[in-house]
């Protein structure tokens, strides 16, 4: 298993895997909206064990999260975001989830923060991540609650396109960020990121079965990845805004 | 001549443009007929009326109408401008960028007109042209540093690393403010930068600039894993170490960081124990870390290996970790290591014999290793069926509700070549566990192994969005299911049904223009969200976007298909002329009647659809939403595609792309030649030969279509003829 930042070539497996995995799909197009906006987020496993096939092999995804920063935080306060997570079946119980998680929060805080001045850290840092999980999802939710420290925020129900509700999770960064920032300021690499690595993860706790579905946003239900995908170019003369006519919804007969 | 309006149409036609951009075609329409009854001959508004036209999916009036306007008005950039979209829209890229051309010369000081140039030439490519394009928008407006960091794009792009660098340095060196430190645009601009330097070669340069201009950049990773990169180039192994060593804590699944430590260690590759050492350091430090203990086993021999293997495997199978065997089997191809991985699962299974009761979860301990053996009996460097089906019973018999277990089965079905029983053993484990997508997937891949598609199809509506107008296979095709889609086509094909196994080939083929058209939006979007760096590796991987095995199979499907098609269609004409009349017959018959049939169901589809597009209610929300951008299929079942007289022609479209991307690929080449050769094209048929002989001048179709070409050249005598048998002649003598 290969744990390493997403590359834009791998967005066809990503893809495939999630297709594969969960209920909850996009486009091509909305991979690279994230891997081309929080290039630093997202982190795939790959199955570095498999023989090429052919001389254009791609590398073999067999897990992913895929994430970002909310854009517009309806609260305010700059945070991340898990869109989606999964691990094929044929690769669960390694832990993969758990690694990929912990790899992107560490990200999710880094990207924003300012090595010395910590009143930077504020206005820029992730200072939480969120994500949406369903009900039923015990071996999912026991990962995101009991190995990484998920705190369930509230329920929305019917959030899922088939009528299932989701917990909406979140995780306060605040510590992680403390631990990175006393890191760097005494210099040891070491100690405290170990202590971040393990901090939580209880000794051999896998996530089981099922890690399955951090599905869509919210704004997407009804039109899918549409309304985030949304490129604002912006138009003076008129005869313009044609890249938009797929991404937004017709309002004319209004 | 511009046409001048009175001001209150020019106010109108101002409106127009609003509504267009809001996508209020109605109203925009209406506001354009205004201004056209006071002036029928306006160029602009005609135009303007063109691209709302064309926007509600009325191409052909929409193209006529811009024409026209051209004709009245030929001297007006809105006119050229709206004629460039529309061609943009259709993907006529050439003619967009001639029409945009033409009326960037009339209004030369639009931005507009120039950024939608400028996206267009990168879009297809046209690197000079792109650098013209961004100088002037430069030029225009040099206070924007986006139009810095694009114009230094489009150099290295082209190729010119060096004004790509100076055009970011002379940016930097006008900057007045130290910009902040939490400004995403300047930290990629520099980390930008310095992979253009390193790009250039000058590794010491580029680890220069690093440590002094990149100290605070915010992707620390990014700076981490240059920086050792750079080091180990540069042979300074001691810091080499220490910065492999901190990406290590970072995170310790990652095989590159152990081997550029290991590489600055300079530890001799065969030194086992040596190499084992420093593995071992981190799989104590970090215990839970996968690859500090299985990547030892790639290069371990012997007792070393037997050891290691044994503790890993011993680990995983306590654990019941499914994945165990597809972690280890890499290592199959070296004969010791596969028989001592044997004896060792062996060794653990009778061992632990008897302690089922125990544990209680059955897919560890015994169930694991009964799993593991299953599973190694199956794999094809160690297959011995009726073991594999031994084993796996075992298994089930210890826990019957066990997914994995069941699936195992199902493949082992597979291997025996019993599609049905495999694919009725797939959907038993699907059963098992019905919220699960990745079973369900199985299950309806092991469907369309046995041919089962409309079963298939029926399984994979479990997961996909009900509310998706055109049902389960318009959401697969929406999300771009690619494997669905080509196990689809290929089971049609093994079903004789050419149609929609040709659909579903060609959907392919069309999403991969969808995922080329994707980058569109990203060559501004990039610019003003800042990270350039992962803009251009989307631009490199998107360049050869279709040597992805997604693409080839399907096309390399498609093209042998059409040669089918070929074929038959041969003897059927060989047919009226003597030979097997029965047999041909019937088929030009069939192919009569499925013409006919095929022009009856598209009459019937567009009827329906007009009939629907009638009921609908304007008003409604869900009404609204499907009602423009879904473009309607006018051949859902393939029937045109299938009703083609040029089979050949058609599998062009799949084989250049074949040559062109995947030109390593045997099976391409061979593909290549039979369709050049049935279209006497024997010059290329023969480029296609000498690149599969290259590739493997032992290969079976190689001999035989040497023999092949040489017959069809034989009895000719035109240049291109006497040119293959000279070249033939010569490869025979040597």
């Amino acid at each position: 298993m290969d744990i390493r930042v997403l590359r834009p070539s791998d967005i066809p497996l990503i893809q495939h895997a999630n297709i594969e995995n969960l209920p909850e799909n996009y486009f091509l197009k909305y991979y690279l909206y994230h891997a081309l906006s929080w290039p630093q987020l997202s982190y795939v496993a790959v199955d570095v064990s498999r023989p090429a096939k052919s001389a254009y092999d791609y590398p073999k995804i067999v897990g992913y999260v895929l994430a970002k920063m909310e854009e517009e935080p309806t609260d305010g306060v700059q945070h991340g975001h898990i869109t989606s997570l999964s691990v094929m079946r044929t690769h669960r119980r390694l832990g993969i989830a758990e690694k990929l998680m912990r790899q992107s929060q560490a990200l999710l805080i880094s990207l924003g923060r300012d090595e010395t001045e910590q009143a930077m850290v504020e206005t820029f840092g992730a200072h939480y991540v969120s994500l949406h999980v369903r009900v039923s999802n015990a071996a999912a939710i026991h990962l995101y609650r009991d190995t990484l420290g998920f705190k369930t925020e509230k329920t929305e129900a019917k959030y899922y396109a088939d009528g299932e509700d989701a917990y909406c999770m979140k995780l306060d960064l605040a510590p992680i960020r403390e631990a990175l920032l006393a890191e760097q300021l005494d210099g040891k690499d070491g100690d405290k990121k170990k202590q971040i690595e393990e901090g939580k993860g209880t000794e051999g706790v896998d996530e089981g079965e099922a890690v399955g579905d951090v599905g869509r946003d919210p704004e997407a239900d009804s039109k899918k990845e549409d309304k985030t995908v949304k490129v604002k170019v912006g138009r003076g003369l008129g005869v313009g805004g044609e890249e938009e006519e797929e991404e937004e919804e017709e309002e004319e007969e209004r | 001549m511009p046409q001048t309006l009175s001001t209150r149409e020019a106010n109108l036609f101002r409106t127009v443009i609003r509504h267009y951009e809001d996508k209020q075609y109605k109203r925009g329409l209406k506001a354009a007929e205004q201004i056209l009854k006071k002036n029928p001959r306006h160029g602009d508004t005609m135009s303007m009326k063109a691209l709302i036209m064309n926007s509600q999916g009325k191409t052909e009036e929409a193209f006529a109408l811009a024409k026209e306007a051209l004709t009245v008005d030929m001297k007006s950039h809105i006119c050229w401008h709206v004629y460039g979209i529309l061609y943009r829209q259709h993907k006529n890229f050439d003619e967009a960028i001639k029409a945009y051309k033409f009326a960037l010369k009339l209004e030369p000081e639009s931005q507009q007109i120039q950024r939608d140039l400028a996206v267009l030439q990168v879009q297809i490519r046209d690197y000079q042209g792109y650098v013209q394009s961004r100088f002037a928008m430069l030029k225009a407006k040099p206070h924007l540093r986006q139009n810095w960091t694009a114009l230094a794009i489009a150099y290295q792009l082209e190729g010119s690393l060096e004004q790509a660098e100076n055009i970011l340095t002379t940016y930097e060196k006008s900057m007045t403010n130290v910009p902040l430190k939490t400004d995403q645009e300047h930290s990629e601009a520099l980390l930008y930068k310095n992979t253009i330097i390193a790009e250039r070669g000058d590794i010491k340069r580029a680890l220069e600039h690093l440590e002094s201009d990149c100290k605070n950049c915010l992707d620390r990773l990014a700076v981490m894993e240059m920086r050792a990169r750079y080091l180990g180039q540069l042979n300074r192994k001691e810091e080499a170490a220490k910065a492999w060593r901190a990406l290590l804590d970072r995170n310790p699944e990652h095989p590159e960081y152990y081997k550029g430590l290991i590489e600055a260690l300079g530890i001799d590759e065969k030194d086992e124990a040596a190499l084992k050492a420093i593995y071992d350091e981190y799989a104590a430090k970090y215990p839970r870390s996968d690859a500090a203990k299985r990547l030892p086993l790639n290069f371990l021999t012997g007792d070393s290996f037997k050891a290691a293997a044994k503790s890993y495997l011993t680990n995983m199978l306590d654990r019941g970790v499914p994945s165990v065997f597809a972690n280890l089997k890499h290592l199959y191809s070296e004969v010791a290591k596969k028989e001592a991985i044997l004896a060792l699962a062996e060794e653990y299974l009778k061992e632990h014999k008897g302690s089922e009761q125990a544990n209680g979860d059955s897919s560890k301990g015994v169930g694991a290793a009964l799993y593991f053996l299953a599973q190694h009996y199956n794999y094809h460097l160690s297959r011995d069926l009726a073991k594999a089906m031994e084993y796996v019973e075992q298994a089930i018999e210890l826990d019957p509700k066990n997914v994995d277990f069941h699936m195992t089965k199902a493949r082992i079905f597979k291997h025996q070549g019993d599609t049905a029983k495999a694919s009725e053993t797939m959907d038993r484990a699907r059963s098992l566990d019905t919220k699960d997508r990745y079973i369900n997937s199985k299950a309806a891949k092991y469907q369309l192994r046995n041919n089962e598609n409309e079963k298939a199809l029926e399984t994979m509506g479990l997961f996909t969005r009900a509310e998706t107008v055109g049902g389960p296979l318009a959401d697969l095709t929406d999300m771009q299911c690619m494997w669905f889609l080509t196990e689809d086509g290929e089971a049609w094909q093994r079903r004789g049904n050419t149609g929609l196994a040709l659909k579903r080939f060609t959907t392919i083929h069309n999403i991969f223009d969808i995922w080329q058209e994707d980058q569109f939006d990203f060559h501004s979007f990039s610019l003003r969200k800042g990270q350039i760096r992962a803009y251009v590796d989307m631009i490199r991987w998107e360049d050869s976007i279709r040597e992805h095995p997604f693409y080839f199979r399907a096309a390399l499907d498609a093209v042998k298909l059409y040669l089918d098609m070929f074929e038959k269609q041969q003897a059927s004409a060989n047919g009226t002329n003597g030979t097997g009349e029965a047999t041909n017959g019937e088929d030009a018959a069939e192919k009569k009647k499925a013409a006919k049939k095929a022009r009856k169901e598209a009459q019937k589809a567009e009827r329906e659809a007009a009939e629907k597009a009638a009921k609908q209610d304007p008003n409604k929300a869900t009404a609204k939403k499907d009602e423009e951008p879904k473009k309607k299929d006018d051949d859902p079942n393939g029937l045109k595609l299938a009703a083609t007289t040029d089979p050949l022609g058609d599998a062009m479209k799949f084989l250049t792309n074949i040559l062109q991307f995947s030109p390593k690929n045997i099976e391409g080449q061979i593909a290549g030649f039979d369709v050049y050769i049935r279209r006497k094209k024997y010059l290329l048929a023969l480029r296609c030969l000498n690149a599969a002989q290259a590739l493997d001048p032992e290969h079976p179709r190689v001999k035989e279509q040497f023999a092949e070409l040489q017959k069809a050249v034989e009895s000719l005598d035109d240049a291109q003829s006497a040119k293959v048998k000279e070249v033939l002649k010569a490869k025979f003598s040597s």
